[in-house]
């Protein structure tokens, strides 16, 4: 069923929110990727989930899509603007290796999901993607719908500090900004969420909006710094531990949660410039351990299967 | 007149590249045709954002022939060696030709058809093409890793003299054939292309400009006549015309509206988030007041939800800047300095803060000490933190909001002036002297703890401050050295050990080097002059004292004095004299030796007419010294019996060298 379709089900003019994860949804299945639900743990992005990030190494082919709830603390404004949470949604495709037509495949997407491309203007803009802490980078464009980026799309290259074998293409759609658009509003929180227009109608701002604030006093302002150093340092010890008995998805856990505690930290403004280095040094050495353990045991699979 | 036509059909190549792109793609085409030995006429190179052709004419359908001697085995070496070398090569004993005591072969390479060495041209274009940042991606049905490039190449076109040539290219896995595709969302899906200028027709039918140059001439003139239409300027911007040229495939323009609330900004403001966020040109009334409009370039022709996105897209933007604005305007520049202790300078050289307190140990007025307090604030401003670029600007901007004299408001932007070799220099008495002390503190630090730019790696863009010193000193019309080079370089070095901060003994003596290195460098590269004649210039020069100005101009004045038919005379003369005296050292006295030979006493009352200040250069006299040396040369017998005479002799001589080196250099 297509989006116009589910349109059309539903209520004759509103696109919903929930509508285009839906599309986006139907969509990738149809391309053939394993639909997932979200990591439940947090991370700042759907990069951090362990079907991008471990899955990215090794030979094996990998079609993944699903929605990611982020959280990036810093980044909170107590609800008080139009356009910047700490908490918001990606969706995030993997497609490993990357086809041969990763671009046409993203364009169609998004007329699956309700844009006329003839009345907007597209364009891939230069963004190399780096993320330091997973010691992950790739090539690629920020995308631009007139003027708007909504969607980042990178083709791998290393992540962990490791050379992808087989690199595979991420597109990461910021699904807010593409509701903003195909809604016509201009705040977040007015995004229609259920796609009702009657007196039930929910919007982002009616789910979320309470969350927003809360959140953003937590992260900014009461937190307790002593409890979230020790957590940092235990998720660390933790992460080395399990390491040693060769967990490593639990070990990868460990390591994202204490990138967790190092941004609520760092949202807290506790730690120093100095400080910052360290701690993000901290984390990657986790991630990049995460990553050698994971490559090591795929080539030890191999070797008992032959 | 045979032509090859090549087309690379990939993802959107990055904007910033085209330019580059296009000028390393003919040269290292063309050098792949020379070293095959192939003959053309011409290597042209066109790029827009989904592809790169290169268009070769004139080219021979023969590769020249070429014969190679190759050397073998000494004649004595035993038959296996022989037998090896020969099968090698193949050929047979007959072949063989014996010379000086080895055996050589002629080897003949007869040269091929042009299109049997075109596949490989192509390979070795792909993995010879310089890019700043490449890729690989995977060939699923080769399973294996592509070669590297920009972004994922998807097709290959290769036609030579109208016929396509049908290859497979390895490193990429793709096969070449005569087809291409047009705009992504304006042409049709795919052409097929006869020749070169059915390519061209082709693709400007179907919505794509191949060719860079010709895009951005159109670009530029679209926007000056439409803008002007409204009785608007644009306000020039290479850099981003540049970049828009590469963002499009077929430029359109559109002229969207900003609104009211936002004119109020600074239009340093306006300008940077709408260029670096947006792409958007800024347009200016004649009078080149900013004006509430802005110019955009789109790869697809506008239409009514377009404008309105890129006008909401900017409000947002705005709206951001905006905000930024007044939190900072809410916060005087001193709050903003003291928190400057929490940004790194470097993590070896402690914080912003400490720069600032080194700078003041150095400075010299009130006005002086005013601007290191206030210069480095911005940087911890929440406009800088979103634009790094307007980082001085922003320092000047605020400084004026709350009420400082002109003179500190300007010499905070200029303290970053100059940025290198052709940047402006500050106008201020006051920017030039803080850039000068912040630039010297910075290499003064870095080559204190062992950090040098090494090739063409300077991370720290020490380089670049250091030619920015030579210039303040060389070429400012301002007298920036209040007390000599020295002093502010030992100065400095005490004011790092007060804070703890150890550096490395030869640290001056670093720093001295590294600054005449690039003042050789800068000045051989701007004035054009050779750079040994710079190397002995600033050699020769006392080392007491580093004044490059005095440096330069004389360099300058050499350099022009070595262009002079005379100075081919005081060169001789040198030689000659060095020559004479060679190793002998003669005995120096105070006293006034007196000749009785009359060319030496000639020769002495030269020399004492010409002076050997090394500032002072006059010419003229010195070739009368050498006219002098000369005719003493031919007609005195030097190396005397009489040790007494001899030395005097050789003593006379080794000034003569002495005083001309000081001007001159060693020649």
């Amino acid at each position: 069923m297509t989006c116009e379709q589910l349109v059309k089900r539903n209520t004759p003019k509103i696109v919903s929110f929930q509508d285009i994860i839906f599309g986006l949804q139907q969509y990738w299945s149809d391309q053939g990727c394993v639909i997932m639900q979200p990591y439940d743990t947090e991370v700042g992005a759907g990069t951090s989930h362990y079907v991008t990030t471990l899955k990215a190494l090794g030979d094996d082919y990998w079609d993944v899509a699903f929605v990611q709830p982020c959280r990036r603390p810093k980044d909170g404004r107590y609800a008080e603007n139009p356009n910047r949470t700490q908490y918001y949604y990606q969706y995030q495709v993997i497609l490993k290796p990357a086809p041969t037509d990763p671009q046409d495949l993203y364009l169609k997407s998004l007329e699956y999901i309700g844009f006329n491309l003839d009345e907007h203007e597209i364009r891939f803009v230069e963004d190399d993607w780096e993320n330091p802490s997973l010691g992950a980078a790739g090539v690629g464009w920020e995308i631009w719908c007139d003027g708007m980026e909504i969607t980042q799309y990178t083709y791998f290259q290393q992540v962990g500090g490791i050379q992808c074998s087989v690199p595979p293409v991420e597109i990461t759609y910021g699904l807010e900004r593409i509701a903003t658009f195909i809604q016509n509003v201009e705040n977040h929180f007015e995004i229609n969420w259920n796609g009702r227009t009657d007196e039930r109608k929910l919007t982002y701002g009616d789910v979320l909006k309470r969350f927003e604030r809360e959140f953003s006093c937590y992260n900014f302002d009461v937190a307790s710094v002593d409890i979230l150093l020790e957590h940092f340092n235990d998720y660390e010890t933790e992460c080395n531990k399990l390491l040693s008995h060769n967990l490593v998805m639990p070990a990868y856990e460990q390591c994202v949660k204490a990138n967790h505690c190092f941004n609520l930290l760092d949202a807290r403004g506790v730690i120093s410039v100095t400080e910052r280095a360290g701690y993000i040094a901290r984390v990657r050495a986790l991630a990049k351990s995460c990553c050698s353990a994971w490559l090591k045991s795929l080539q030890n699979e191999e070797d008992t299967h032959e | 007149m045979n032509d090859l036509l090549i087309e690379l059909f990939t993802e959107d190549v990055p904007a910033r590249l085209h330019k580059q792109a296009t000028i390393n793609a003919q040269k290292v085409f063309s050098n792949l045709l020379v070293k095959s030995s192939a003959e053309f006429q011409n290597v042209k190179a066109y790029i827009s954002p989904r592809r790169l052709a290169i268009h070769v004419t004139g080219l021979s359908e023969q590769t020249r022939s070429i014969t190679e001697v190759k050397r073998g085995p000494r004649i004595d070496a035993n038959e296996k060696a022989l037998n090896g070398f020969l099968s090698s090569n193949s050929k047979s004993i007959s072949d063989l030709v014996e010379k000086e005591g080895y055996y050589y072969l002629s080897i003949e390479n007869k040269g091929c058809n042009i299109t049997e060495i075109i596949p490989n041209l192509i390979e070795d274009l792909i993995i010879n093409m310089p890019w700043p940042k490449s890729m690989h991606w995977y060939l699923e049905k080769e399973k294996k890793l592509s070669a590297f490039w920009i972004r994922p190449i998807r097709s290959v076109m290769c036609i030579y003299n109208g016929n396509p040539l049908e290859f497979y290219i390895e490193s990429i896995g793709l096969t070449t054939g005569n087809r291409t595709y047009g705009h992504r969302f304006l042409g049709n899906k795919e052409l097929v292309i006869q020749n070169f200028e059915d390519y061209v027709k082709q693709l400007e039918d179907n919505k794509v400009m191949h060719d860079f140059g010709t895009k951005r001439a159109y670009i530029e003139n679209e926007l000056a006549q439409q803008v002007a239409s409204m009785g608007l300027i644009v306000k020039s911007d290479d850099a981003l015309l540049d970049e828009v040229t590469g963002l499009v495939e077929y430029p359109f323009i559109h002229i969207g509206h900003i609104e009211e609330q936002f004119m109020s900004l600074p239009v340093e403001i306006l300008s940077t988030s709408m260029k670096v966020h947006q792409k958007y040109f800024t347009l200016t009334y004649p009078d080149s007041n900013i004006a509430p409009f802005f110019a955009t370039v789109t790869n697809v022709p506008c239409t009514g939800t377009m404008a309105q996105g890129f006008e909401r897209v900017l409000k947002a933007r705005l709206s951001d800047a905006m905000f930024f604005y007044k939190e900072d305007t809410d916060v005087t520049l001193e709050a903003y300095s003291n928190r400057l202790s929490n940004v790194v300078f470097h993590e070896k050289l402690g914080s912003v803060a400490q720069k600032v307190d080194r700078l003041m140990s150095i400075a010299n007025s009130t006005e002086e000490h005013r601007v290191i307090a206030l210069c480095k604030a911005d940087l911890v401003s929440q406009m800088v933190g979103e634009f790094p670029e307007l980082q001085g600007i922003m320092g000047t901007i605020y400084a004026r909001v709350q009420g400082e004299s002109d003179v500190i408001c300007e010499a905070i932007c200029e303290h970053y002036k100059p940025l290198g070799a052709t940047d402006n220099l500050p106008k201020t008495y006051v920017g030039s002297r803080i850039s000068f002390f912040d630039k010297l503190d910075t290499l003064v630090g870095f080559l204190g703890v062992g950090i040098k730019p090494t090739g063409s790696k300077d991370p720290f863009a020490l380089r670049r401050a250091a030619v920015s010193i030579i210039r303040l000193i060389c070429d400012s019309t301002h007298n920036i050295l209040e007390d000599s080079l020295e002093w502010y370089i030992d100065t400095l070095i005490s004011a790092y050990a007060d804070q703890g901060i150890v550096l490395v003994q030869s640290v001056k003596k670093d720093v001295i080097t590294f600054l005449k290195d690039r003042l050789v460098v800068y000045v051989s590269d701007s004035e054009n002059i050779d750079s040994n004649l710079c190397w002995q210039v600033v050699e020769n020069s006392n080392s007491d004292e580093y004044d490059f100005k005095i440096i330069k101009s004389k360099i300058i004045k050499i350099n022009e004095l070595s262009k002079k038919p005379e100075f081919e005379i005081v060169r001789q003369a040198y030689k000659r004299a060095c020559g004479i005296v060679g190793d002998f050292q003669p005995v120096t006295t105070n006293k006034e030796y007196v000749y009785e030979n009359e060319y030496m006493k000639i020769l002495q009352s030269k020399l004492s007419k010409l002076s050997s200040n090394d500032s002072e250069i006059d010419f003229n006299n010195c070739v009368d010294v050498s006219h002098a040396i000369l005719n003493a040369c031919e007609n005195v017998l030097m190396n005397d019996d009489n040790l007494d005479v001899k030395n005097s002799n050789m003593a006379l001589l080794q000034r003569c060298i002495t005083t001309i080196e000081n001007q001159y250099g060693k020649l």
